[in-house]
C-alpha cells in the first residue's frame, strides 16, 4: 500500500529534507504534496486524498496548530494521521497538539527519529518494510 | 566566563549545525575562518514572555556547504535555496534557544525569517544586544547575535 503524503512548511528546504527522509525511510510513498502554510495545506487536502500530513507550527497566513484544528473539525479529514515537525518546545503546546491526535518530532531531527514516528503513525512495521524490500522486484532482490 | 544565555546560544547553534547542517563546529577559529567574507545574513523576530530578534550571518562559503548538506546534493544549491536554508537554520536555532532561556513552559511566536536585520517597524522597540556567538565551520564561520527588549538575567529568563 502506498501512502499519499502532504508536507507543510514555509521553508522549501525543510520540506525537501522531510521528503528526502521519508523516501529514505523505506515507507511506500504514493503522491507527495507540498504547501507553504496551513491555508495552502487545507486546499491541498480538499483537492487530494492524503494518508499522512507532516506540518510545521510557525508559518505565515495560517499556523500549524490552527491547521490541525481545521483538519479535526472536518469530517472528511478528521482521522488524518498528523506528525508535527517543529522547533516548538513548550510543554503546554506540545501536549495540546498530542491531545488533538498529532505526533511530534522536534527540529533538528535525526532522520531515524522521523522515520520511527512516521512508521508508528502509519502502522507500517519494520518487518513489513523488510518484506517489501526483499520481495521479488524489491530493492533487496538480487 | 560565559553566561547561561551565552551557553544556551552556543549549544542551540552547535546542535543545529550538527544535526541539520551535518557540520561539526570548531571550538576556535582559524585565521582563514576569521578573515572569511560574509555570505548572507538573516534575522528572526520573536514575541513571547520577552521579545526581540536573532541575527545569523554566515561567512566563507559555508552557507553553500550547509545548504548542500541539508538538501543532500553534490553541488551548492541555487542562491534562493541557500537563503531559504539560512532562514531555516536561524528559525531552528531561535526556536531551540528561547525555551532554553525562558523555560519549556513558555510559548513564543517566531516570525518568518527575513533577509538582513529586521525592519525597524517590525523589530520589537528597544531591543538591545544580549548575547553573541561565533562558530567556526569548514572554511568560514557563523556569527549569531541575540537582541531582546528586556534584560535577561545571566542565569536565563527575564531579569
Amino acid at each position: 500500500m502506498a501512502f499519499n503524503v502532504l508536507v507543510v512548511d514555509d521553508s522549501a528546504v525543510m520540506r525537501a529534507m522531510v521528503i528526502r527522509t521519508l523516501r529514505l525511510s523505506g515507507l511506500p510513498l504514493g503522491e507527495v504534496y507540498q504547501a507553504g502554510n496551513g491555508a495552502e495545506g487545507l486546499e491541498m487536502l480538499d483537492q487530494n486524498w492524503v494518508d499522512l500530513a507532516l506540518l510545521d507550527i510557525n508559518m505565515p497566513v495560517m499556523d500549524g496548530e490552527t491547521m490541525v484544528d481545521r483538519i479535526r473539525e472536518n469530517p472528511a479529514t478528521r482521522d488524518l494521521s498528523i506528525v508535527i515537525v517543529s522547533t516548538e518546545s513548550s510543554d503546554t503546546r506540545i501536549e495540546r497538539l498530542r491531545a488533538k491526535g498529532a505526533a511530534f518530532v522536534h527540529k533538528p531531527f535525526p532522520p531515524e527519529t522521523l522515520r520511527e514516528v512516521v512508521l508508528q503513525m502509519t502502522g507500517v512495521s519494520d518487518d513489513e518494510l523488510c518484506g517489501q524490500l526483499a520481495a521479488p522486484g524489491g530493492e533487496l532482490d538480487f | 566566563m560565559m553566561s547561561c544565555v551565552d551557553n544556551s546560544l552556543h549549544q542551540a547553534a552547535n546542535s543545529t549545525f550538527e544535526e541539520l547542517g551535518f557540520m561539526l563546529p570548531d571550538r576556535e577559529l582559524s585565521p582563514r575562518q576569521s578573515e572569511a567574507a560574509v555570505d548572507a545574513e538573516v534575522s528572526v523576530v520573536f514575541r513571547g514572555p520577552f521579545e526581540g530578534y536573532l541575527v545569523l550571518r554566515m561567512y566563507g562559503g559555508t552557507l553553500g556547504v550547509v545548504a548542500m548538506n541539508m538538501l543532500g546534493e553534490s553541488e551548492a544549491p541555487a542562491p534562493a535555496l541557500q537563503r531559504d536554508a539560512l532562514g531555516e537554520l536561524a528559525n531552528v536555532i531561535c526556536g531551540n534557544l528561547l525555551p532554553a532561556i525562558a523555560g519549556s513552559h513558555e510559548i513564543f511566536r517566531l516570525d518568518s525569517p527575513q533577509p538582513g536585520t529586521p525592519d525597524p517597524a517590525a523589530a520589537p522597540a528597544g531591543s538591545t544586544l544580549v548575547s553573541t556567538a561565533c562558530i567556526g565551520l569548514d572554511d568560514g564561520r557563523a556569527e549569531l547575535a541575540l537582541y531582546a527588549t528586556e534584560a535577561i538575567s545571566p542565569t536565563g529568563g527575564p531579569a
